[in-house]
């Protein structure tokens, strides 16, 4: 008998019958994490673009390469999951502004747009000094991506720079607001007592800051091992005082999220208390026990005044702590707040699926693309701030030819 | 769309002040993060009647296209009703007739995950102040039935002492301030002027935002077609003239239905010689369905 | 300004004319008609066609089924205490149980049927699915699955309200089949009015039964106390003893042998031979037959016409399939009861009830049924 109803999600206490399928799944707990990375990445490149810290220098193009190949894969997981794919643009053509989903293709369209336009100021120069010295079907690339003008006069590279920064600095609100509004989306509904919080957006806008760091410092220091190339430790030291920050304030406010939560003790509290002990206790441990790593490592990086390669090797063991305490975060929202049932008399239990539409493999294959096309993109447009040697790219059109 | 040859005197309709409407519209004609607030604004102004003459987030030319011009729908006009439910929970037997006869009404998904409407069962075991709630499709229950498509009552109580214990029929609650519509980012689900909350199964996406967003657990998802599915009082029968399915098969008069703009029909009899009451209020839904002889820990 | 920011600026703005002409072309016709959704839609869903049709709908093919259900207490069940000012038009419809039939022809998925309307509406040439081919849904045909159909309302169950008719089913009929007793269209009225089987011919039975004359009796009144009087025993009630004879459910060293060389027909012919007989009065023992009358009200619920719904010439089962007692021997009764009590012969409703009889109230009772015209 029970295995004719295998794959009931197995629950506790009384939840509505039509809640035993879980809405959202593990895509959608990708989805948030994407974006946050992108938030994250850009608020790095950002630092250099806008605010004109040095240390941040060397990393600032490649931050804007990894906020553009993380935001392409940014609505894969919707896509994915929508029942009628096909009819994903129905939000767009006739948009219900009322629905805090609605925006989501303008904000994503808009924001794509605003990485591709930085990108390119940011890369013009290289892209004009390419397509001079390569030939053959990537010279043709080159060629359509300086839009036919070759023009690098220092007058028209000053342009370049301050619309670079103008867009910067019109990416950090947008950055902000992409993904303060994913916590929007989850933090203005009523329904559902876990995810009901006005917090809700502050905790993802800061989170996706502390995984978008995290992100980069492991990029940057495996590129760097790659390349064989040294890690200046004044970038080191810049990421670590972002992350230091990021992982304190989303402390303190997740923190003050679950003290809400228990203090004003509305009804079912009980409930969310064995929510805590119960389906997602694997979750939360993770997610604090990386948090509180993050921040000893951090605080002693900083107290100890560590430089040189005890800093990278700290520095990159807290970016990936800090990369995967956030993906347990955004598990333990996304499929947390569905595990407490609307009726706040049970829970369920969600087990991923592992093959299917909206299973663990498709998540997988969605999380390594981004990695992959940041490769590539690296390739296209190389980000280290070094002079252009044809004979060292992969993709010469000799090799393709 | 067409000019209207009328125009309907808009001013005895308003519902709120002329000047506050236009407020209003004027921010929802803005940008993308004032569109939300205005849409928030507007579900609040076009509640506080109970006729309410608008449908749900309609402005002033729908409105009147509305009135003018309905949907070509055969001997029936939409502006002359205002449908709603009632729930005698004194009454229910637990037969579950009524949600059998809803998935072959409205060709429901045949499994224990899809409902649109469903039944409950509170029991408060002697001396407990909190009751033990199941439903058809608790695996118990399923389990006795014998099968994933017929459903019952399992007697799990036949051998304890029992204080008090009732029946009480779910269904989607056709709010006057529907979350669902709120959520619905393209606007697949919306509320008919004469009240049920419809879903339009060619238009939507499927990303399920609404089925996160009803309070009722009223939404589910029809994995097979790609869109989401829920209770619309049987739109197609009470176009028709005709209950409701569950209505029309309750056998003891639990459900009662009918047309509040009718004061002599089942549901405004009921409406006013009962103390009625709807499901989680504080939600500020303003549901349209009415339950008599609910109880404190029916959620 | 330079060349490249000015063809940037028109790339940006062919591509912003494309993305919004886009967003018009393809936006469907009557959106915002009436609010923010498709206006054609409230139509569209409006024009789905009801399946569940109301009991009218089934008057004109099922008249007979319909006919039991106009007259009976479902049609007629009351709504005491409904709604002030509302009346009802009638109780549990036929699409109650039969859960959607009306807009499921042909396939008729979850219909418990009768065999009448199985013939009825699958010879019909468009009825060729077979109902139980119909995917996800299985179809309710064995009397198992009926029951549940009746105790889905009268199961006793804690939350179910008082007023509503429920049954223990342990106690009320153990094993037994609802539809022994009740006619589901109706079920106050008893059997009698459900679809018979088929019925024997007594002419050929009277041949077959010329080996039971000799216990029995050539017309079915028995030659020893010891034998049970057949005549005028209902056919349904031979039928089902002989079978059970026949199969080992019912042991009897007689009977056994004789009812194995009986076949089918055998067996309905000889059934109709012997309920065609008048019994007589037995006689017996005034005033035994006092006491037992009233000690008999305990069996009038099966053993009376009237059934549980009133009265009736008692000792003539209202339900065919169970025995009569009026004009019976006396002393077989006396046997009967006693072989129930020490647990030789079984069944569920009189194993119980036998136990709670004495010794006295056994001679009572059989002094008072044989005492009883049987029709």
């Amino acid at each position: 008998m029970l295995s004719e109803f295998g794959h009931v999600t197995p629950h506790i206490g009384f939840i509505y019958p039509n809640e035993s399928d879980m809405a959202w799944t593990q895509l959608i707990v990708i989805y948030p994490y994407i974006t946050g990375l992108v938030a994250g990445a850009f608020v790095v490149s950002s630092m250099h673009h806008v605010f004109n810290i040095k240390s941040f220098a060397p990393i600032s193009r490649f931050a804007l390469l990894t906020a553009l190949c993380f935001m392409f894969f940014a609505p894969s997981p919707l896509l994915f999951h929508l029942g009628q794919p096909t009819r994903a643009f129905n939000a767009l053509i006739t948009p219900h502004w009322t629905s805090a989903m609605a925006a989501f293709g303008y904000v994503a369209g808009f924001y794509v747009c605003l990485l591709l336009l930085e990108t390119w100021f940011a890369f013009r120069e290289d892209i004009v000094a390419m397509s001079k010295v390569r030939t053959g079907i990537m010279g043709k690339v080159y060629g359509w991506l300086t839009l036919g003008s070759d023009d690098v006069s220092a007058r028209a590279l000053a342009i370049d720079h301050k619309a670079a920064r103008i867009l910067a600095m019109i990416g950090i609100p947008a950055a902000c607001g992409l993904h303060g509004y994913v916590g929007f989306v989850f933090g203005s509904l009523k329904t559902r007592e876990w995810w009901s919080s006005d917090l809700m957006p502050v905790i993802f806008l800061l989170s996706a800051v502390g995984s978008g760091v995290g992100l980069l410092i492991v990029l940057y220091v495996i590129a760097s091992k790659f390349r064989k190339t040294p890690i200046p430790n004044d970038t080191m030291r810049g990421l670590l005082y972002v992350l230091f920050t990021a992982i304190t304030v989303v402390m303190v406010i997740e923190g003050l999220e679950l003290l809400e939560i228990f203090y004003k003790a509305r009804e079912g509290v009980e409930t969310v208390r064995e929510l805590i002990m119960g389906p997602i206790w694997a979750g939360m441990s993770i997610q604090w026990a990386m948090s509180v790593f993050v921040l000893v490592v951090t605080s002693a990086l900083l107290v100890f005044d560590v430089h040189g390669k005890r800093l990278v090797n700290w520095l990159f063991m807290s970016g990936l702590a800090m990369m995967i305490g956030v993906l347990a975060m955004r598990w333990n929202v996304v499929i947390g707040g569905q595990e407490l049932s609307k009726t706040m008399k049970g829970l369920l239990t969600y087990y991923p699926e592992l093959f299917g539409r909206e299973s663990l493999f498709v998540v997988g294959i969605i999380s390594i693309c981004p990695y992959f096309t940041l490769w590539l993109a690296t390739k296209l447009l190389p980000p280290w701030e070094e002079t252009i040697v044809p004979e060292h790219r992969v993709l010469d059109a000799h090799k393709l030819a | 769309m067409t000019t209207p040859d009328k125009k309907p005197d808009t001013k005895t309709n308003e519902t709120v002040p002329l000047s506050r409407r236009r407020f209003l519209e004027f921010l929802g004609k803005g940008a993308v993060c004032t569109g939300t607030l205005a849409g928030a604004g507007r579900a609040i102004g076009s509640s506080e009647v109970r006729h309410a003459k608008r449908a749900f987030q309609q402005n002033d030319e729908q409105y009147a296209e509305s009135m003018n011009n309905p949907p070509k729908v055969p001997d029936y006009n939409w502006n002359d009703h205002q449908w709603a439910m009632g729930v005698d929970t004194d009454r229910c037997i637990g037969c579950l007739r009524c949600m059998e006869a809803c998935k072959m009404e409205n060709s429901v998904q045949m499994d224990a995950f899809h409902f649109r409407t469903w039944v409950e069962r509170y029991v408060y075991l002697e001396g407990s102040n909190t009751a033990i709630v199941d439903s058809q499709s608790d695996p118990n229950n399923i389990e006795n039935a014998g099968s994933e498509t017929r459903f019952r009552f399992d007697n799990r109580y036949k051998n304890v002492k029992v204080d008090k214990a009732f029946f009480v029929p779910k269904l989607c609650n056709q709010c006057e301030h529907p979350s669902c519509v709120q959520v619905c980012p393209t606007g697949a689900t919306f509320k008919a002027k004469d009240g049920p909350v419809l879903i339009d199964t060619t238009y939507c996406i499927g990303c399920q935002y609404c089925v996160q967003a009803c309070p009722y657990g009223a939404r589910s998802f029809n994995e097979s077609r790609g869109t989401v599915d829920k209770c619309n009082w049987c739109y197609h029968r009470i176009t028709k003239g005709l209950n409701p399915a569950c209505v029309e098969v309750c056998p003891t008069g639990t459900r009662i239905f009918g047309d509040r703009n009718d004061p002599e029909s089942p549901i405004s009899l009921f409406i006013r010689n009962n103390h009625v009451q709807v499901l989680k209020p504080e939600m500020g839904n303003a549901p349209n369905v009415f339950y008599k002889g609910t109880d404190k820990e029916v959620v | 300004m330079p060349k490249h920011i000015v063809r940037l600026l028109v790339l940006i703005a062919v591509v912003a004319t494309i993305i919004f002409s886009a967003k018009y072309y393809f936006r469907a016709d009557s959106f915002y008609q009436y609010g923010h959704y498709r206006g054609n839609a409230v139509a569209e869903i409006a024009s789905k066609v009801p399946k569940l049709q109301g009991s009218a709908s089934c008057e004109p093919c099922h008249k007979k089924a319909y006919a039991e259900w106009t007259d009976g207490i479902h049609r007629k069940a009351t709504r005491k205490n409904a709604i002030q000012g509302v009346v009802y038009k009638f109780g549990p419809g036929c699409e109650v149980c039969h859960t959607g039939p009306a807009g499921n022809h042909p396939s008729k998925e979850a219909m418990p049927l009768s065999v009448e309307d199985k013939v009825n509406t699958i010879t019909h040439s468009e009825h060729k699915i077979h109902p139980a081919n119909v995917p996800g849904r299985k179809l309710l045909l064995s009397p198992e699955d009926m029951r549940g159909v009746c105790l889905n309302c009268h199961e006793k169950l804690e939350a179910r309200p008082k007023e509503q008719k429920q049954i223990e089913v342990a106690s009320h009929s153990g094993d037994e089949l609802c539809i022994k007793c009740h006619n589901p269209h109706s079920p106050r009225i008893i059997y009698a009015s459900l679809p018979q089987g088929r019925r024997g011919d007594a002419q050929a039975g009277k041949v077959a039964a010329a080996a039971c004359g000799g216990c029995h009796g050539e017309k079915g009144m028995s030659t020893s106390p010891a034998f049970p009087n057949l005549a005028g025993q209902h056919f349904d009630f031979l039928v089902d003893a002989l079978k059970a004879f026949k199969s080992g459910a019912r042991k009897n060293d007689m009977m056994g042998p004789m009812a194995a060389g009986l076949n089918e027909a055998d067996i309905r012919n000889v059934a109709a031979y012997f309920s065609r007989f008048s019994c007589g009065v037995m006689g017996g023992d005034k005033t035994k037959a006092a006491l037992g009358k009233a000690k008999a009200a305990n069996c009038a619920a099966c053993h009376s016409a009237g059934g549980l719904y009133g009265p009736g010439a008692p000792g003539v089962s209202g339900i065919p399939t169970w025995p009569n007692l009026a004009g019976q021997n006396a002393e077989y009764l006396v046997n009967t009861l006693k072989s129930y009590q020490d647990g030789s012969r079984t069944h569920p409703v009189m194993t119980s009830v036998a136990k709670t009889l004495s010794d006295a109230d056994i001679d009572h009772l059989s002094a008072y049924y044989a005492s009883m015209k049987c029709k």
